[in-house]
């Protein structure tokens, strides 16, 4: 085991990496298949003005793909080079499944994609939809493996150990462990609200800079549309999924809900300030019974707290304020996009101070999708693979130095980089589509 | 079946790797000959490795994904060592990788920025990548004379890159840039001359077990043909530009070809001298294999998905063969 430093520097590095890195995936995962109806609507319409929108849009999506792939490769070798314990207890279950995530994604998408943006005119039309499908069912795909890793590292399943070594007993199982259907449904749930909140954001900031434009209002109406269907969606496999971590992993949900001595009756906790120390909630607001009501769907229910787990429990504070932002703001773009769908119904123009808090919702997925992610990762702590590997455990390699020196050289990428990204997709918004 | 499983993963890897460098090495080495391109230059050189780049670099996290996954205690070894480089690597290809990209959408001086990166970003990658080969076949020892020798490795590989990466330009493109490209390859075979030659001689000083193979009458006859074969090959290179330069008929694939050849050879002499070391002298590839359960689960994946990769690699070069054309999003 290495120095608390080393560790630390570890986890901000790779944490850094992965949490700038699903920005994007969380992005492209659904924009592949929302440029795929806007493909096909302009193969059957042969209207210019589809396919102009078809092309703004390719050129987010090129940006984006791109600033995934970068990263994307940066954390392939993280793991590795940050985490080489992992692969050495579980590399036998974790290996496979990213190297089917590189056989059968990566390369499907990143050939394709070429095609996708640089071939119209030189593939039949058909071809080219087809690239185009192949494009977004790469990056599902991609987004398929990665889940049931992350999952099973979360809950694992199918392994058996043999002569000291963790090994895949049923793949099948590891594949579809216990919290993979919920985490796969609910991650693309989360790629979709957030790609549909950036395409009516963008098209929102169009039409506030233009006045008008055909193509940004259809684009607005098409984002607003997918939002206000998927975000009641997303509340209800959210909380299926709570139901299943509570099954599978208790202590994050007391860690999420702050509970922490395990009793009956026991009471929600809206927002308080978690005293890790004291081992107690501050200023709380509390609804009586509710938690036991809402997780065991019966007010007297036991719930176990945080001291059933001790010591090894994740640190309350961030998971418990994480989930708070998760939630508000998917509530938050619950409203947005139903409103959103209201004052855009059949062709109306929303009015400016509308447009402007569309705007300004433009990237409320990601906030919503790396809050996730928080109380998912940190939640799970101190385990890296529940119950089979701790975090503490895998981590080696490197000196703090090296990891220092490397975390600053990405830090001050990742900064130049994201903004660089900004500008370039303002800048492309606002210019819009042109036929 | 049984099969030699980590000797089966141990060609895949060296075949993934074989493929990144010939292929990312092209495009990284288009990226590095940018400032030698006036601007209508630069455009025809991006769009003509613009449909390909994306899929070239995902070769590289094959072939560092079946490391990390057939060979999990090795990986751990070879990243740990290659800490820093490998990180002045993916900050390079992170560069260049958001530069193409952000390069098409930006105007003035802005585009000159993202220029300017992506031909630094294509030099840092492309460097590291040269030390990290030098670090590699030393066994990471440590030293000043061995870091000064990974650093010459680091700069004939760029040379190396360069050479692919002009040839593939002789093949994409014509006229002025096209006769421009054929100086280029002749500076790029200089180098990668001396990249063969530093690697040759390092190899068989450092390690034992590499003398011992190559200095073991009468296999060593045999051997010899490799280097002939690389001279011949760089024979090809340089005969072929000189046609083309006196614009004698000649197909403009050759010189491409004849560069790929190059690597091909060196790399068949690079993995003869190692086997059937994964780190050298000190892990054989069956001591740092994984558990055959894995490596059986993998293999029936890439029996079934190989084959559809290659086609439709094929397929992507197909519809974008010939000469490069400006205007890469019209």
């Amino acid at each position: 085991m290495e120095t608390p430093e080393v560790l630390l520097l570890a986890r901000a590095q790779f944490g850094l990496n992965i949490g700038f890195h699903i920005l994007f995936p969380s992005l492209t995962i659904a924009l592949g298949w929302i440029l795929l109806y806007f493909r096909i609507r302009y193969a059957r319409s042969g209207d210019p003005a589809w396919l102009a929108t078809y092309k703004l849009w390719t050129k987010v999506f090129a940006l984006s793909f791109a600033m995934g792939v970068v990263t994307g490769i940066t954390m392939s070798f993280q793991f590795g080079t940050n985490w080489p314990g992992f692969m050495q207890k579980v590399g036998n279950i974790a290996g496979p499944l990213l190297a089917y995530e590189v056989l059968t994604a990566f390369f499907l998408e990143a050939t394709f994609l070429g095609i996708m943006l640089f071939g119209m005119n030189r593939v039949p039309g058909w071809v080219h939809i087809f690239a185009s499908a192949m494009v977004a069912l790469g990056t599902t795909l991609s987004a398929f493996w990665i889940l049931a890793l992350n999952s099973w590292m979360q809950t694992p399943a199918g392994q058996v150990v043999q002569g000291g070594q963790i090994i895949a007993g049923d793949w099948w199982q590891v594949l579809f462990n216990p919290s993979f259907p919920f985490r796969f449904t609910h991650m693309l749930l989360a790629s979709g609200l957030t790609a549909s909140f950036v395409v009516a954001g963008l098209s929102a900031w169009r039409l506030l800079r233009a006045g008008d434009d055909a193509s940004a209002r259809v684009t607005l109406r098409t984002g607003l549309v997918l939002a206000a269907v998927l975000a009641p969606l997303q509340a209800l496999v959210g909380d299926q999924h709570g139901l299943n971590t509570l099954e599978h992993q208790p202590a994050k949900i007391a860690a999420i809900e702050a509970i922490w001595k395990t009793e009956r009756s026991v009471p929600l906790v809206l927002l308080a300030i978690p005293d890790e120390d004291g081992r107690r909630n501050e200023f709380a607001i509390e609804i009586p019974r509710a938690a036991s009501l809402l997780l065991r769907h019966d007010a007297d229910a036991e719930l176990k707290g945080i001291d059933a787990f001790a010591p090894d429990t994740a640190p309350v504070v961030p998971v418990f304020f994480a989930f708070r932002a998760m939630v508000g703001i998917g509530m938050l773009m619950l409203v947005v996009a139903w409103w959103g769908a209201w004052a855009t119904r059949r062709g109306r123009l929303p009015p400016r101070w509308m447009l402007w808090t569309l705007s300004g919702f433009t990237f409320s997925g990601w906030l919503a999708t790396l809050c996730g992610w928080l109380v998912t990762e940190i939640g799970r702590q101190p385990w890296l693979v529940t119950g089979i590997l701790k975090t503490a455990d895998a981590v080696g390699g490197a000196s703090g130095a090296q990891l220092g020196a490397s975390l600053t050289g990405y830090v001050i990428t990742y900064i130049a980089m994201f903004l660089a990204y900004m500008v370039v997709l303002t800048h492309l918004a606002g210019k819009g589509a042109h036929a | 079946m049984n099969l030699d499983l980590p000797l089966v993963f141990a060609g895949l890897m060296g075949l993934a790797m074989l493929m990144y460098v010939v292929l990312d090495g092209y495009d990284l080495g288009v990226g590095m000959l940018m400032p030698a391109a006036d601007a209508s230059e630069q455009e025809l050189m991006v769009a003509s490795i613009g449909p390909f780049w994306d899929a070239n670099e995902t070769w590289l996290v094959l072939g560092v994904g079946l490391l990390l996954v057939a060979f999990p205690v090795a990986h751990g070894i070879v990243l740990g060592a290659l800490y820093l480089p490998v990180a002045a690597m993916l900050i390079g290809l992170m560069l260049r990788g958001v530069a193409f990209e952000f390069r098409i959408k930006a105007e003035g001086w802005h585009r000159e920025l993202w220029n300017g990166l992506f031909w630094f970003g294509s030099f840092l990658a492309s460097f590291a990548q040269g030390f990290m080969l030098g670090r590699y076949i030393t066994g990471f020892q440590p030293g000043f004379g061995y870091t000064l020798f990974a650093l010459l490795v680091g700069a004939s590989l760029c040379g190396g890159y360069v050479l692919l990466g002009a040839t593939w330009l002789i093949l994409k493109t014509q006229g002025v840039l096209q006769a421009k490209a054929l100086g280029w390859a002749r500076w790029g075979l200089a180098w990668v001359a001396l990249a063969v030659a530093l690697v040759s001689l390092a190899t068989p000083v450092v390690s034992q077990s590499v003398q011992a193979k190559w200095f073991d009458f009468p296999r060593t006859l045999a051997l010899m043909l490799l280097p002939l074969a690389t001279l011949a090959a760089g024979w090809w290179v340089w005969a072929s530009t000189g046609r083309l330069k006196r614009a004698e008929p000649q197909p403009d694939w050759v010189p491409f070809a004849a560069a790929v050849a190059i690597f091909a050879i060196a790399f068949a002499g690079l993995a003869y001298s190692l086997f059937p070391f994964v780190v050298i002298d000190r892990m054989t590839i069956w001591e740092a294999a994984a558990h055959p359960s894995a490596l059986r689960f993998m293999l029936i994946g890439v029996v079934i998905v190989l084959p559809l990769l290659v086609a439709y690699t094929a397929f992507a070069y197909r519809v974008f063969r010939g000469k490069a054309r400006a205007g890469l999003y019209q």
